[in-house]
């Protein structure tokens, strides 16, 4: 079973896809995919932490590469939660050097659907960043549409997509 | 209590005026504003609205949506956003009727 969780910033999303996993009585992993580079990037990770602490998560930190966490998938009864695609994107796409967008958007799904397959629960979180009617310089430009790729590919791969607004879900599929 | 939230000029106040029968003075509007200012001057709104929450059990708020887009490169414009979201959240939480509004039109979430 495949679960997107979608919301803004502060909206909550974090939380609701932690919930999904609470009565999961397999092994469950936390992928977090943002990296630790500044002080801000260091206080949300903790503050992660702090809230998924006590809740059973092993947490595996690959800010790319998703499917090399296949190795932990191929458990026997294994739920993951993905956290988030947002970041995922931005550190495929802007690492050593910038990625062409169609191939990061393949790589990235191409990842995901390998972990899919081998676990008994997914669930992924994503973010809305498509609502403020900015236009930025090209490169973000080229990231927005990527997201928003993966973010259209992955819900239609998903069984349940939610979106998470001021903590409460509103069903999308 | 009751929170409305929705893009900026989707005519919440309105909506909530008509579709509750409510007078301007009974419901708190921009409350996004209110806390951008809170926040500007190094004030902290969090605890600010919680205290008037307290006393205020019934408060309707109406709040610009400001989390669904690129995070800012602005460290100011990044923390309004987050601490914003974390305290409609909260409010949410808290409240009987949650609606957001979309071209004048509520949705019902709560």
């Amino acid at each position: 079973m495949i679960t997107l969780v979608i919301g803004g910033s502060g909206s909550g999303k974090s939380a609701y896809a932690e919930g999904l996993l609470e009565n999961f009585t397999g092994t469950k992993y936390y992928l977090a995919t943002l990296q630790a580079e500044d002080e801000e990037a260091v206080k949300k990770v903790e503050k992660h932490r702090m809230q998924r602490q006590g809740k059973g998560f092993i947490t595996l930190e690959q800010p790319r590469d998703v499917c090399c966490a296949v190795e932990y998938a191929a458990g026997e009864k294994c739920g993951m939660l993905l956290e988030c695609v947002s970041n995922l994107v931005a550190n495929e796409m802007f690492g050593e050097c910038i990625c062409p967008s169609e191939s990061v958007v393949q790589k990235v799904l191409a990842d995901i659907k390998t972990l899919a397959e081998k676990l008994d629960e997914l669930v992924i979180v994503t973010v809305n960043v498509f609502e403020d009617g900015i236009i930025y310089d090209t490169s973000t430009m080229e990231y927005i549409y990527a997201l928003a790729q993966v973010n259209c590919a992955l819900a239609q791969l998903a069984d349940t997509v939610t979106e998470v607004v001021v903590g409460i879900p509103v069903s999308v599929k | 209590m009751e929170l409305y939230i929705g893009g900026n000029g989707q005519d919440k106040l309105n909506y909530v005026l008509k579709n509750r029968n409510m007078e301007e003075n009974q419901v708190w509007n921009n409350l996004h504003l209110w806390f951008r200012e809170k926040l500007k001057a190094g004030g902290q709104p969090e605890k600010e609205l919680r205290e008037y929450v307290r006393q205020h059990p019934d408060s309707v708020f109406i709040s610009d949506e400001v989390g669904n887009g690129i995070v800012p490169s602005d460290e100011f414009e990044r923390e309004y956003r987050e601490r914003l979201g974390r305290m409609l959240t909260e409010i949410a939480a808290q409240s009987d009727r949650v609606e957001r509004v979309i071209c004048g039109i509520g949705q019902r979430i709560k």
